[in-house]
C-alpha cells in the first residue's frame, strides 16, 4: 500500500467527518491566527519604539498565547479523536495494522496542519491589515499605526504549530496503540474517569492562584512589577485550569448528590451531561475564563492610559510651563540671582503677548539617592541599580513655605520630611556628620505617583543643602556630582494657541542658556495623545482578537457538545422529553457557561489590580477612579458581548440536538 | 371496551423528491384488551415497526385512527404529546436506548424526572421495580458497565416506572442472546400477569410464544391471529411456527 492510497483515505476521512472537522479547522486556524498576529505586533514599529517596556510585555503576551494555544489545540483534538474512536476501531477489525492506522492518521494530521497553518498565515495577513486600517479610520489618531510582520514571525508560527500538531499526532497514535479494537468501538460511550488525587490538585490550584494573587498584592514598586507580572500570569493560568478541572467536578458531584436540585428536568440533563465529559467541559470553561481576563485587562488598561492622558500630562508637567535651571556650572550666588531674576522675566515675557501669569511655583532643590539604615542616610548612586534606592529631594524651607502657603520656622538642627510610604519611625536623621531632628511636613508631594519610593527633606538654609551635596560627593566620589537645581513652573491665562505661542517663546529663551531647559505641557499634549492613542489601538486590537477567540471556543464547545448530545436528546425525546424541556436544560447551563467564566475572570482582574496599577504608573497613570470606571465599563461591555455570543451559540446547540 | 383500538389505519410514505409512494400500512384493524399480552409478527418490511411507531405517537398515520381508552391519539395537542408519551406509554427498544451519561438508577428515573415527580415518590417506586427485575445491585453503575440482558431489564424498568397504560416493546430480544432473551421474556410475562398490558413487535417465535395472542401482519395489514388459550409456551410456539409456515407458503402462491 503506497502513500497515495493513505493520502486519499485521509482526505476521504476528513471529508466524511466534516461535522467534526469544520469546527476543528476553524478553531485551530483562529487560534494560530491569534498567535501570529500577536507575535507580529512584536515587530511593530510602535511597540518597538514607544517604550522599552512594551516589547517585553508583548513578548510575554506572545508566550502566554503560545501556551494557551497549545492547550487549546490539545483540547479540541481530544474532542475530535474521542468521537472518531469507533471509526478507527473499525479499521482494526477490517484488518488494518496499527502502523497502517498510524499512517492514515499521519496524513490526516499533515493535511489539517497544513490547512490550518496556511489558513492562519493568510487570514492573519489580511485580517491584520484590514483591522489596522479600520482602527486607524475609527480612532483617527494624529499618526497612523501601520501593520507589519516579518517572514521570521511567519516561520516561527509555522514551526511552533507544526510541533504542536506533531504532539497531537503522537497523542492520537498512543491512544490506538494501547487499546484493542473492541474497546475502541465502545470508546465513545465511556464517560471520563474522575482525575486521581483530585483533592491534592484542588489544593494545588488554590496554592497557585494564591501565589499569583499574592505576587500582585505584595508588589512593592513598578519596576519589579513588570518582571513579576509574567510569573503571576502564568501561575494564575495554571491555577485556573486546575481549579476548573478539580473544582467543577467537585461542585457538579455535590449538585448531583443534592437530590432536590438534581432531580429536576433541566439540571438532571445538564449536570449529568457535564459530569460525563467533565475534563473537556472544565478545560473549555477555563479557556473562556482566561480569554475573558485577557480581554478585560488589555482593554481596560489601555482605555485608562488613554483617558488618563490629561492627568498623566499634569503629573509629568506640574505646570503649563516648566523651566529647570541646572546648577552644575553655577555658584550658589549665581543660582540665587538667576532663580529670582528668571521669575520676574517670565512675568514680563507673558505680558509681551498680553498674557498674565496666574500661578507660579518655584523652588531650589537637590536630588540624591540613598537608603535609610537606621537613622543614617547612606548615599547610593541612582539608576541603574539592582535595588532601586530611595529618591531624595532636599528643598529649602523658604521655597517650601511659599509653595505650601505655610509659615513654618525651623531652628538650625531641624528638618521637615515627607516620605511616600508614610511617617517614619526615626526621630532624627544623620547625613555624614550632620544630624537633623525630623518633623513630618504636612504636605502632599504626590510621591505615590512616582515610580520609586520618594523622600523629601526640607532644611532652613541653602548652605545646608550645599553641605549635603558635598557629603554626597565625598561618600560617592565616582558618582556624577549632585548639583542644586531650581524649578520654576507657571500657568497663564489665555487660549491654547496663545499658550502654545508662549511655549515657543520660552523654548527659544531657554536654548540661549546652557543651564536652562524648558518643557511646555501644551507642546507635549498632542504627542502624548497620539502615543496613548497607540496604546488604545493595541488594547482594542488585542481585545477584539481575544473576543474572537472567545467566540470560537464557545462556538466549538457548543457545536461539538451538540453533536455529542444529539443522540442523547433523541433517546430522551422518545421516552417523553419535550422541546420546552430541551430549552430548559440548555438554560440551566447558563450559570456554568456564562456566569462562571465571567465571574472568575472578574475576580482575577480584581486581584490583578494592584500589579496593573503599579505598571500603569510607569505610563504615568495614577488615578484610581479612571481605572475603576474603565474596568467596570469593560467588564460590563464584555459581559454583554459574551452574553450575545452565548445566546447565539446555544441556539446553534439547540438546533443540533433538537 | 378495548384499551387500544386500531381502526382502518393507513400509512403511505412519499419520497421527498418524487411522487413515488410506498404503502407501509394499507388497512389495519385490531384491538387490545386491558391486561392482554399481544405480539405482532411479520417479516421485515411488513409494516410492524411503522405500526408501533404510530401507536407510540412517534409517527403520524395517513388515515384511520388509534384509540387509547376510547380517546383518539390524533386529538392530542403537540404540546401534550411528550407528556402523554411519558405518562401513558412505556417503551422497550431493540437497542435499549439507555443514556451513557446517567447511572442505571437515573436512566430508570428519567421519565419521572421529566414529569417533575417528587424525589421521595421516585425512590419509593424505584425499589420494588429494580428488585423485581433483579438489577438492584447495579443501580449505581453506568449502562456501559453491565451486560446486554441487564441493559434491557433496565429499559423495562424505565418503561414500568411511570405505571403506563400499555407497554410497547419493539423487538426487545433482538440484541440479546438466547439465555438473556428467555430471561427477559419471563420477566415480561410476569409483568403481564400482574395486569400490565403489553404490545410487542417481534421476529422471534420463541419470544412471541410468551404472549397471550399473536397477530400476523403482512403487506400492511393484519391477516391472521391466534390465541394461546390454555396451551403451554412450547405448544403455542409450535402453533406459531406452523402458522408462519402456512402463511409464507400461501403468500408464495399468491404472487
Amino acid at each position: 500500500m503506497n502513500n497515495r492510497f493513505f493520502t486519499s483515505l485521509a482526505v476521504r476521512n476528513i471529508k466524511s467527518n466534516q461535522q467534526l472537522y469544520v469546527p476543528y479547522l476553524l478553531s485551530s486556524t483562529a487560534i494560530i491566527t491569534m498567535f501570529y498576529l500577536m507575535s507580529s505586533l512584536l515587530t511593530n514599529k510602535f511597540v518597538q519604539e514607544r517604550s522599552s517596556v512594551l516589547p517585553t510585555l508583548f513578548a510575554m503576551g506572545t508566550i502566554v498565547i503560545g501556551i494557551f494555544s497549545f492547550i487549546f489545540i490539545l483540547y479540541i483534538n481530544s474532542f475530535l479523536i474521542k468521537r472518531r474512536k469507533k471509526e478507527i476501531g473499525l479499521y482494526g477489525i477490517l484488518g488494518l495494522e496499527k502502523k497502517h492506522v498510524a499512517k492514515i492518521l499521519f496524513f490526516e494530521t499533515l493535511i489539517t496542519t497544513f490547512v490550518s497553518i496556511a489558513g492562519a498565515l493568510i487570514v492573519g495577513q489580511v485580517f491584520g491589515r484590514l483591522f489596522f486600517m479600520l482602527l486607524n479610520y475609527l480612532l483617527r489618531l494624529p499618526t497612523d499605526i501601520n501593520y507589519s510582520t516579518s517572514p521570521m514571525t511567519a516561520l516561527i508560527t509555522a514551526g511552533l504549530f507544526a510541533g504542536v500538531f506533531a504532539i497531537t499526532y503522537l497523542y492520537n497514535v498512543s491512544q490506538f496503540t494501547f487499546a484493542n479494537p473492541i474497546k475502541l468501538l465502545k470508546g465513545k460511550k465511556e464517560g471520563e474517569k474522575e482525575p486521581k488525587g483530585s483533592i491534592l490538585l484542588f489544593i494545588l490550584s488554590l496554592v497557585l492562584l494564591g501565589w499569583g494573587y499574592g505576587i500582585s498584592l505584595t508588589i512593592a514598586d513598578p519596576l519589579s512589577a513588570i518582571s513579576k507580572f509574567f510569573l503571576a500570569v502564568l501561575l494564575v493560568i495554571m491555577g485556573t485550569y486546575l481549579l476548573f478541572i478539580t473544582g467543577s467536578i467537585y461542585i457538579l458531584k455535590a449538585l448531583k448528590k443534592n437530590k432536590r436540585i438534581y432531580y429536576r428536568p433541566g439540571p438532571f440533563i445538564s449536570i449529568s451531561g457535564m459530569l460525563y465529559r467533565m475534563k473537556q467541559n472544565a478545560v473549555g470553561l477555563a479557556n473562556i475564563c482566561i480569554l475573558a481576563s485577557m480581554v478585560i485587562i488589555a482593554v481596560s488598561t489601555t482605555v485608562t492610559i488613554f483617558v488618563g492622558t490629561e492627568e498623566t500630562l499634569e503629573n509629568r508637567f506640574p505646570k503649563e510651563n516648566n523651566m529647570t535651571l541646572n546648577g552644575t556650572d553655577l555658584s550658589q550666588e549665581e543660582l540665587n540671582t538667576q532663580f529670582v531674576g528668571l521669575q520676574g522675566k517670565f512675568h514680563e515675557e507673558a505680558q509681551k503677548i498680553e498674557l498674565k501669569v496666574t500661578d507660579m511655583e518655584s523652588y531650589r532643590y537637590l536630588t540624591v539617592f540613598g537608603n535609610l539604615e537606621g537613622n543614617r542616610l547612606v548615599f547610593e548612586e541612582g539608576f541603574p541599580a539592582a535595588n532601586v534606592p530611595l529618591y531624595i529631594q532636599v528643598l529649602l524651607l523658604e521655597d517650601f513655605n511659599e509653595m505650601a502657603g505655610k509659615q513654618i520656622e525651623l531652628s538650625n538642627g531641624e528638618a521637615l520630611y515627607y516620605h511616600s510610604k508614610g511617617a517614619l519611625n526615626q526621630q532624627n536623621i544623620v547625613i555624614g556628620d550632620q544630624e537633623f531632628k525630623l518633623k513630618e511636613a504636612d504636605y502632599d508631594f504626590g510621591g505615590e505617583a512616582a515610580i520609586v519610593t520618594t523622600m523629601v527633606l526640607i532644611v532652613p538654609e541653602l548652605s545646608q543643602i550645599e553641605m549635603i551635596s558635598e557629603i554626597y560627593q565625598q561618600e560617592l566620589p565616582q558618582a556624577n556630582p549632585a548639583s542644586i537645581d531650581a524649578f520654576i513652573g507657571w500657568n497663564t491665562d489665555g487660549t491654547n494657541a496663545q499658550k502654545k505661542a508662549l511655549g515657543k517663546q520660552m523654548k527659544q529663551l531657554s536654548s540661549a542658556s546652557e543651564s536652562l531647559s524648558f518643557e511646555s505641557r501644551e507642546a507635549f499634549r498632542e504627542e502624548w495623545y497620539s502615543m496613548n492613542g497607540g496604546f488604545l489601538f493595541l488594547g482594542i486590537f488585542l481585545g477584539l482578537l481575544f473576543t474572537i477567540g472567545t467566540v470560537l471556543i464557545t462556538y466549538f464547545k457548543q457545536v461539538s457538545e451538540g453533536f455529542d448530545d444529539r443522540e442523547k436528546f433523541q433517546i430522551m425525546q422518545k421516552v417523553g422529553l419535550d422541546k420546552d424541556m430541551i430549552h430548559e436544560s440548555t438554560r440551566s447551563q447558563i450559570v456554568w457557561m456564562f456566569l462562571l467564566p465571567i465571574v472568575t475572570a472578574t475576580i482575577h482582574v480584581i486581584f490583578a489590580y494592584p500589579i496593573v496599577r503599579k505598571m500603569l504608573t510607569v505610563f504615568g497613570v495614577t488615578s484610581e477612579i479612571t481605572w475603576l470606571l474603565s474596568f467596570t465599563g469593560v467588564v460590563i461591555a464584555f459581559g454583554a458581548i459574551y452574553w450575545m455570543i452565548y445566546r447565539i451559540t446555544s441556539r446553534v446547540y439547540y438546533s443540533i440536538v433538537k | 371496551m378495548a384499551l387500544l383500538e386500531i381502526k382502518n389505519l393507513k400509512k403511505v410514505y412519499t419520497a421527498r423528491f418524487s411522487n413515488q409512494q410506498t404503502e407501509a400500512l394499507s388497512t389495519v384493524n385490531f384491538s387490545v384488551e386491558k391486561g392482554e399480552f399481544v405480539s405482532i409478527m411479520g417479516e421485515s418490511g411488513s409494516g410492524k415497526t411503522t405500526l408501533l411507531n404510530i401507536i407510540s405517537t412517534l409517527d403520524e398515520a395517513t388515515g384511520g385512527e388509534v384509540y387509547l381508552d376510547g380517546k383518539p391519539l390524533s386529538n392530542i395537542k403537540d404540546k401534550e404529546i411528550s407528556a402523554f408519551r411519558r405518562n401513558t406509554l412505556g417503551f422497550v427498544f431493540q437497542d435499549f436506548n439507555l443514556l451513557d451519561n446517567f447511572t442505571i438508577k437515573d436512566n430508570i428515573l428519567l421519565p419521572l424526572v421529566l414529569s417533575k415527580t417528587p424525589v421521595a415518590e421516585m425512590e419509593e417506586r424505584l425499589i420494588p421495580i429494580v428488585r423485581k427485575l433483579g438489577i438492584e445491585a447495579h443501580i449505581n453503575k453506568y449502562p456501559y458497565e453491565v451486560s446486554g440482558g441487564q441493559k434491557q431489564r433496565v429499559a423495562v424498568a424505565r418503561a414500568l416506572i411511570t405505571q403506563p397504560k400499555i407497554i410497547l416493546a419493539d423487538e426487545p430480544t433482538g440484541a440479546l442472546d438466547s439465555k438473556a432473551s428467555q430471561n427477559l421474556m419471563e420477566i415480561l410475562k410476569g409483568i403481564n400477569e400482574t395486569g400490565q398490558t403489553i404490545l410487542m413487535v417481534t421476529h422471534s417465535t420463541r419470544a412471541a410464544s410468551f404472549s397471550s395472542r399473536v397477530l400476523f401482519i403482512r403487506d400492511g395489514s393484519v391477516y391472521h391471529e391466534i390465541y394461546r388459550g390454555e396451551q403451554t409456551s412450547d405448544e403455542f410456539m409450535e402453533r406459531i411456527s406452523q402458522s408462519l409456515t402456512v402463511l409464507s407458503s400461501r403468500g408464495g402462491k399468491d404472487e
